[in-house]
């Protein structure tokens, strides 16, 4: 692929990745794969993109002091390790088990969008003593209600593990992965919404480090599809967010549902048939 | 009451510090790449980078880009790779960031093992091989 196309393709994953507040990777690796690249070396340009894009969007909400940096430090000890394996297992692996993964994360991402329920945030009564030991509270500005909110994380035995998981994903399938992350933050640790995305987001380019490195000495990253594409999804990304404030919120998801649905059917199809 | 705020100051100050630390590293790798690919474009009339990345890891990458660029040797495909490097080193350097101040500002030793952890995994995968 030449550097016109590659950045305009780029550009476009990036933005409709932030328009559905996921990262470009989802819609990046199969339209790379769709245009003849390699899926492997697909997830390795992916995965060095996604320390540029989590990188900046993290930066304004450390800045805002919404992130935790405990929650976040302690978290990335599991993540980098399962994205160290995750992509030493891409490496390894043949190509077409990658398409089917691909193609069912996609789908499960797809199905998590549908599921999205609103409900408001209650902290959890009383922190396990691990948790505590931890240290693993805060506290927030909220400017929607103008309170300050204090929370206190739990569970954090079983988030750690679980997060290893969300690692190993991210690595393997070159993503960041932060729904996974978010969900994990939510549900099972009890963060307030605001602090489980933002501190995700920090994670995640840590992890995509990890990832990367794999990936680096494996010499799957190759400058010309690189550079492209890390400007192309960075800057696809920064569009995005922009937009974003604007738009509604639901026609985008219903539109990120379908462009879901279709690009993971696609990809599972294509691993079945094993046409790389 | 002092200590607590002055530890609440210190842990705003480190929030801007690491904040400060992602957004100048992410675009200093985008300036780099886009005025080493601009560049390469306008002297060569193409598009395709003549080489890839030289070395294996980070270290390796940067020794090349120092050792051309003690050359004086500044062409494109130089800027290019010191611009990856720079988004590599980005969140690399925020970890090691967070180490020092839990260590020294915050003297939570917990955390400084944790993060000096991640640290230690980063470097030998990044490093190490």
């Amino acid at each position: 692929m030449t550097l016109g196309p590659l950045l305009v393709l780029s550009f476009v994953a990036g933005l409709v990745g932030a328009l559905a507040g996921m990262g470009g990777g989802v819609v990046l690796i199969p339209a790379l794969t769709f245009a003849g690249e390699d899926i492997k070396r697909a997830i390795a340009v992916s995965t060095i993109s996604v320390i540029a894009t989590s990188s900046g969007a993290a930066s304004a909400y450390v800045r805002d002091h919404i992130t935790n940096l405990r929650v976040g430090l302690f978290l990335e000890m599991f993540t980098i390790v399962g994205a160290i394996v995750g992509a030493s297992l891409t490496v390894a692996s043949s190509t077409r088990p990658l398409f089917v993964l691909f193609g069912l994360v996609l789908l499960a991402s797809c199905l998590a969008l549908w599921l999205q329920r609103h409900t408001p945030w209650q902290s959890p009564a009383s922190p396990d003593r691990f948790s505590r030991w931890l240290e693993l509270e805060g506290q927030y500005d909220d400017r929607a209600s103008g309170r300050t909110i204090a929370y206190r994380a739990t569970r954090a035995g079983f988030g750690g593990p679980l997060m290893f998981g969300a690692g190993l994903i991210a690595g393997l399938l070159g993503i960041g992965a932060g729904a996974l992350k978010v969900l994990i933050h939510d549900l099972v640790m009890g963060l307030p919404p605001k602090v489980s995305t933002t501190t995700s987001n920090l994670i995640i380019g840590v992890t995509a480090l990890a990832g990367t490195s794999v990936y680096l000495a494996a010499g799957l990253i190759d400058v010309n599809l690189a550079a492209p594409v890390i400007v192309g999804v960075t800057l696809g990304a920064f569009a995005g967010t922009r937009i974003l404030l604007r738009v509604s919120n639901e026609a985008i998801h219903r539109f990120f549902q379908v462009v879901l649905l279709l690009l993971g059917t696609e990809m599972i199809v294509r691993g079945l048939r094993g046409r790389g | 009451m002092t200590d607590t705020r002055a530890t609440a100051t210190a842990a705003d100050r480190m929030d801007t510090l690491v904040g400060s630390l992602l957004l100048g590293g992410v675009l200093t790798s985008l300036g780099l790449i886009i005025t080493g690919m601009v560049w390469h474009r306008l002297r060569t009339g193409t598009t395709m980078l003549d080489q890839t990345l030289v070395g294996h890891d980070v270290v390796q990458l940067l020794a090349a880009d120092l050792a051309a660029l003690g050359e004086g040797a500044v062409r494109p495909r130089l800027l290019v790779s010191l611009g990856i490097v720079a988004l590599l080193l980005t969140p690399y350097l925020r970890v090691l960031a967070s180490m020092l101040y839990f260590a020294f500002v915050e003297h939570d030793w917990k955390y400084t093992g944790f993060t000096a952890f991640v640290l230690l995994v980063l470097t030998y995968s990044l490093v190490l091989r």
